[in-house]
């Protein structure tokens, strides 16, 4: 059955239009938003960082949040913080800076696909919203 | 020094989905060093500067004290100022700094901005201590940063540009000003050699900075004398003046995020295979860099 069939069987009957009420569209509206740090080429699932409203720490340190085990790399290198709904990157006065895009920054609010650079270490953000599942 | 943009577009205001990531708000940008902050511009960038300084305020810190020095007071310069909420904080000192040479005084023209016909506030109103002063001949000095001006003429109505240095370190904010017309190879005259110079001089060995880049190469013969400058005349002058970091600034609201991704891409590659170039990026607003 093909797709414009289908739609035809479950408009039934025809001669009736449904009225859709607006509460359903109500509950469409709240949207979830998420964030992900991914090490760039990373073909492992460990490699993606899903962001909260909590703040993260990325480092050599084990006891950051996101460490990355490279010499170049600070032991506190950056932190992402969740700030007026969005993710802002900040350097921790590393040794080698924090670039986005290619500029050194100190501190930066991140959009889509932002390519960031820590130590040698390429890491994307991405964002994405969607409709929350009621 | 700490530069910080606040909004980075020019003319009029470009919310929406395609320039979330350059920012949609009209200039400002703020230079901090060792607690001494001046705002650069009060376009509608200063809105959510305002917003970041009255939570530092509430958060127990010393009253606010804040220098702001205008380019001139085309509305996308100005715009922002009613919605800056420090004005409407007792406590607050704010100064805010102009060209000399406005026909009408600069406080007339800030406060017309206000006039109940436009806006529901009077400037009167503003509950903060607001000084209005025109730029002097002195060099402004405040705290560690020292601060030098000069006038712009390829602009309609003028514009000024302010030098800000401290610890050996120079920003310069030179924005609307159409460099394409002062370095005119096919109609010199003295006037444009002399801003030509003045222009160099300025900028010579700046550190930063940041400049009207409104068009690029292709637009801009369908915008001679609209007081802007084209991306490569803005590159060629900071290139000449041994500029160490250019930061192209006021973007056209026409200018979408991937218009202006691919307009980066173009002229940084350019700029890359020269290998004594300096580094070249397009302003973005919620961005801070050190100097």
């Amino acid at each position: 059955m093909s797709k414009k069939d289908k739609i035809s069987e479950d408009s039934k009957p025809l001669d009736i239009t449904e009225k859709i009420p607006r509460e359903r569209f109500a509950n469409m509206v709240p949207v979830a938003q998420r964030a992900y740090l991914e090490i760039a080429g990373s073909q492992e699932k460990d490699g993606i960082f899903e962001l909260s409203e909590r703040a993260v720490v990325i480092g050599r340190s084990t006891e950051c949040d996101i460490q990355l085990g490279v010499q170049n790399v600070s032991r506190n290198h950056a932190r992402v913080a969740f700030h007026n709904e969005e993710y802002l990157i900040e350097d921790l006065e590393s040794t080698n800076g924090v670039f986005v895009n290619g500029i050194k920054v100190v501190k930066c609010v991140l959009r889509n696909n932002d390519q960031i650079e820590i130590g040698g270490v390429k890491l994307v953000f991405n964002e994405e919203k969607r409709l929350h599942k009621k | 020094m700490l530069v910080t943009f606040w909004g980075t577009r020019g003319s009029i205001s470009t919310p929406g989905r395609t320039t979330e990531k350059y920012g949609g708000n009209t200039p400002c940008v703020t230079i901090e060093s060792e607690g001494t902050r001046i705002i650069l511009d009060a376009g509608t960038g200063i809105r959510n500067l305002g917003i970041e300084l009255v939570r530092e305020a509430e958060s127990g810190k010393e009253p606010l004290e804040i220098h702001l020095l205008l380019s001139h007071t085309h509305w996308d310069h100005i715009q922002g100022l009613p919605f800056f909420l420090p004005a409407y904080l007792k406590d607050t000192k704010v100064t805010i700094y102009g060209s000399p040479k406005k026909e009408r005084f600069l406080a007339s023209v800030l406060k017309r901005q206000m006039d109940y016909e436009y806006f529901p506030v009077s400037m009167s109103a503003l509950t903060a201590d607001i000084r209005i002063q025109e730029m002097s001949e002195e060099n402004l000095r405040l705290g560690p940063i020292e601060i030098e001006w000069e006038e712009q003429v390829f602009h309609p109505g003028g514009s000024v540009r302010y030098r800000i240095s401290a610890h050996g370190k120079k920003v310069v904010y030179a924005t609307d000003v159409e460099l394409d017309l002062i370095f005119d190879r096919d109609k010199p005259s003295e006037e444009k050699e002399a801003a030509a110079r003045d222009y160099l001089q300025f900028v010579h060995g700046a550190d930063l900075l940041i400049a009207d880049g409104m068009f690029g190469e292709e637009e801009y013969p369908a915008r001679v004398g609209w007081g802007h400058a084209s991306i490569p005349a803005v590159i060629e002058a900071a290139t000449k003046a041994k500029v160490k970091q250019l930061a192209v600034f006021h973007h056209d609201p026409q200018h979408s995020d991937k218009y202006l991704d691919d307009l980066w891409v173009k002229y940084r590659t350019r700029c890359l295979a020269d290998p004594h170039s300096m580094d070249l990026f397009w302003a973005r607003e919620g961005l801070t860099l050190a100097v």
